[in-house]
């Protein structure tokens, strides 16, 4: 498990891998706060992740709101693997990750 | 709090709610054992099984889950109609409970770890009995559960609302795999409400903003539902009513609801939904420490209290005399309150022998039913909590040597099924714990001869049927299974005498040859508080305990001429047979003019205590006499008064039945054998004697 940012020109790119839960929520708070902060456009891959709970979601959800009202492109890059995205039907979040948000953050 | 420690309570206090599902288990399988058609038993055998592994698993006890989770598979088949309950399972269910107790208090004292061989052997054989295939350890974390066949009955539909509380996720909670658990119940849709989610800079990364709003089709009720969020219920606010719309509709409805997450400005934070709890949640789980200190600073206070009472008495200023009343009458109903706070109805202790009766009847080949009576009269914690060793004793004496074995009852005409009755009924200040039997009955002559082998009575000795039955609770009158089963019923019962000893009670047996055996304990209501009247005797301080006590009359020089010696006082036309303290406790001062007699109720009938004069009522804070006094058995404890002095706490049914013995072995009253009292509010000094 472990959270990770890269950055490049454009792009400032979260990585989630493994369970991503209550134990690493301040850390991904902050990194999403870093990457919001870098005026860059903000991709997030699940593609690793294995796991999410209800913290890492409704960080993801805020952090994608937070980039709206910045004007900020917010991508969450990469299918989640099907584990992932099972679990967070299940949990009620059939719009996440949200489609058209991604289609705008992608011109960013 | 840290994070960790939270977790550990909430660990504990799924072991301690764990371990009431367990007892309640334990009697849903007894029941189903005699009725093996009964839905309503297994669906709450399913359901305690399923708590127990749902939230087994939410609170770290995977291996516990794990184990759970297959017997929780058999009962869903039997609870769907494809497999049959047998005796067998039954069994099967109740040795794995028992594990499942192990690992439940793993790591906790020196509590024996569950045997992994006899999980096994359990698992092997109830995948064999049910034919199961799919029973293998569960997994935690397996992703989508499908949604299960739901009980027999009509589906309906639930309408849910989650929301779980600030503090939620850091007890080590998490609210998906309650959607998960729920999703076994039946078919779930789901929508998450993102409403009350804050801007991301604000927000706390540890806590759940989310909620949920669920239908759930189940055939399940109310309860059932409820029980899946019974570890969180009191961090969260949530309800489930029956969804209203037509089942026809709402399905599209649900449909297009789900396509969205919930976004309704509405459900912002400060309009979150309101609790719907059981009558229950209102009620607080309080460690026993807590409140066992609680009682001892209400008894302090109580003590302290009598001084300020004394001292107002002594000052003669009303000022304080009314503070003092003030205080008085504060103390006296936090007394009262702390005492209600600690009494508990019986009937944990009493189901837990079902068991107990389900056993020993399979290894003895006995049919035997056990009975229950009384089980929501309530009694001192402390005293309950000491009562299940007794009772165990006498369970397993009737179960043993009372009833008799098959082709006896059947020689004898009797129920091929014998009977085994537990009861509790409230008398005074004491409660009365029964345990009869409708076996062999003791034959009296067996056990006075016994007694007069074991040389614990002389051969000639003059003894009543009473006191040949209290021989049976000597330590060493019998080791049991060499004699007969007329005559040896003496496994324990020297324990059961020590255990009702320590708390101050008396044991009553009523036998009849052939027809049964009753054995009666008598206990005090509570062991720390009670209310008493003050009386001396001379210098000496003596109370009586209230609840026994009936009324007070004088006692004149001209009195006692007209009953000829006799010791017995006529109250309004009923002979009433008195006891003179100054002459059974050998004090040697002069005697008043006029003497009270206090009226008392015993179970031998009504008697009188002579005393010099009547002090008043008291709180009396009941301190033990220690080890040392331990054989006295007239009096119960002692108690410190306002002025400092000790006032010795009389037994009035002791006291009474001590003094008949005394009369019929025809001692001389003023010399009962080794008595002395010295000095002001007495040193007392054991006698020999023990009343049975």
């Amino acid at each position: 498990m472990g959270i990770t940012r890269e950055e490049s020109d454009t792009t400032s790119t979260i990585r989630l891998e493994g369970t991503v839960d209550i134990s690493s929520a301040a850390e991904l708070k902050t990194l999403l706060l870093e990457a919001l902060d870098s005026g860059k456009a903000v991709r997030v891959s699940l593609e690793a992740a294995t796991y999410l709970d209800v913290t890492a979601i409704e960080l993801l959800w805020a952090a994608e709101r937070e980039a709206i009202k910045r004007g900020v492109g917010f991508t969450l890059a990469e299918p989640a693997p099907e584990g992932v995205s099972a679990a967070l039907l299940d949990a009620g979040f059939d719009r996440f990750p949200v489609p058209e948000y991604s289609r705008r953050g992608g011109k960013g | 709090m840290s994070m960790a420690s939270n977790a550990d309570q909430f660990k504990q206090s799924f072991r301690e709610e764990a371990r009431e599902i367990l007892v309640d288990l334990e009697a849903a399988l007894l029941e189903l054992n005699e009725n093996v058609s009964d839905g309503e038993l297994v669906g709450r055998v399913f359901r305690g099984l399923h708590t127990i592994k749902g939230s087994g698993s939410m609170f770290g006890f995977e291996e516990l889950a794990a184990f759970t989770h297959n017997l929780e598979t058999a009962f869903d088949e039997i609870r769907n109609g494809r497999l049959e309950i047998n005796s067998e399972l039954i069994d099967l269910t109740l040795a794995a409970l028992d594990q499942i107790r192990a690992m439940l208090e793993e790591g906790v004292g020196e509590a024996t770890p569950a045997d992994a061989d006899a999980c096994a052997s359990i698992l092997a054989k109830v995948r064999q009995l049910t034919g199961v295939a799919g029973i293998q350890p569960a997994g935690g974390q397996t992703a989508r559960e499908p949604a299960s066949p739901t009980a027999a009955g009509p589906a309906r539909e639930w309408s849910i609302r989650f929301a779980p509380g600030p503090d939620l996720m850091l007890n080590g909670t998490n609210p998906l795999l309650l959607l998960r658990e729920l999703r076994q119940l039946g078919g779930l849709s789901v929508k998450a409400s993102m409403a009350a989610v804050p801007p991301l800079a604000e927000l706390d990364p540890e806590r759940c903003y989310v909620a949920w709003e669920m239908v759930l089709a189940t055939a399940v009720e109310r309860d059932a539902i409820r029980d899946v969020f019974i570890f969180v219920e009191d961090h969260c606010e949530l309800s489930i009513e029956p969804a209203t719309p037509p089942t026809s509709n709402s399905a599209a409805n649900r449909a297009d609801a789900t396509a969205m997450v919930l976004d309704d400005p509405r459900s912002q934070s400060g309009g979150r939904r309101t609790y719907d709890k059981p009558d229950n949640a209102s009620s607080l789980r309080v460690p026993a420490a807590k409140l066992d200190q609680f009682v001892d600073l209400v008894g302090e206070l109580v003590t302290v209290q009598a001084r300020l009472s004394e001292l107002a008495a002594r000052r003669d200023d009303p000022e304080i005399a009314e503070v003092s009343e003030e205080i008085e009458r504060l103390t006296s109903s936090l007394r009262e309150n702390s005492m209600n706070i600690r009494m508990l109805p019986i009937r944990a202790t009493f189901e837990t022998f079902r068991r107990l009766v389900h056993d020993l009847a399979r290894d003895l080949g006995k049919d035997v039913e056990l009975t229950i009576e009384g089980a929501e009269t309530e009694l001192d914690k402390t005293v309950i909590d000491q009562l299940s060793d007794p009772l165990m004793h006498l369970i397993r004496n009737s179960m043993d040597h009372g009833i008799e074995p098959r082709t006896l009852r059947a020689a004898r005409g009797k129920r091929p099924t014998a009977t085994i009755h537990l009861s509790a009924r409230h008398s005074g200040a004491s409660v009365l714990i029964g345990v009869s039997d409708d076996g062999g009955g003791i034959d009296a002559e067996a056990v006075r001869s016994r007694a007069v082998e074991k040389g614990l009575v002389a051969a000639d000795a003059a003894l009543t049927e009473a006191e040949i039955f209290g021989l049976l609770f000597q330590p060493g009158f019998s080791t049991a299974k060499q004699v007969t089963d007329v005559s040896g019923r003496g496994v324990g019962m020297d324990v059961v005498r020590q255990r009702v000893d320590s708390l101050r009670g008396t044991i009553d047996v009523a036998s009849t040859p052939g027809t049964g055996t009753s054995v009666t304990l008598r206990l005090p209501l509570t062991l720390a508080i009670i209310d008493g009247l003050l009386v001396s005797v001379g210098e000496a301080c003596f109370v009586l305990p209230l609840a026994n006590t009936l009324e007070c009359i004088e006692l004149t020089s001209r009195d006692i001429e007209r009953a000829n010696g006799k010791h017995v006082a006529n109250v309004r036309g009923v002979v009433v047979p008195y006891i003179r303290l100054r002459d059974h406790f050998n004090i040697r001062t002069p005697r008043p003019e006029i003497e009270q007699i206090m009226l008392v109720e015993t179970e031998g009938g009504r008697y009188g205590f002579v005393v010099d004069r009547v002090l008043g009522d008291c709180q009396t804070v009941i301190k033990s006499l220690g080890r040392f006094y331990r054989h006295v058995q007239v009096v119960s404890g002692a108690t410190i008064l306002g002025n400092g002095t000790v006032a010795l706490i009389l037994d009035p049914e002791r006291l009474a039945a001590d003094a008949v013995r005394l009369g019929r072995q025809g001692l001389p009253r003023g010399h009962p054998a080794g008595r002395t009292v010295a000095g002001p509010c007495g040193k007392y000094k054991s006698s020999t004697v023990n009343a049975v």
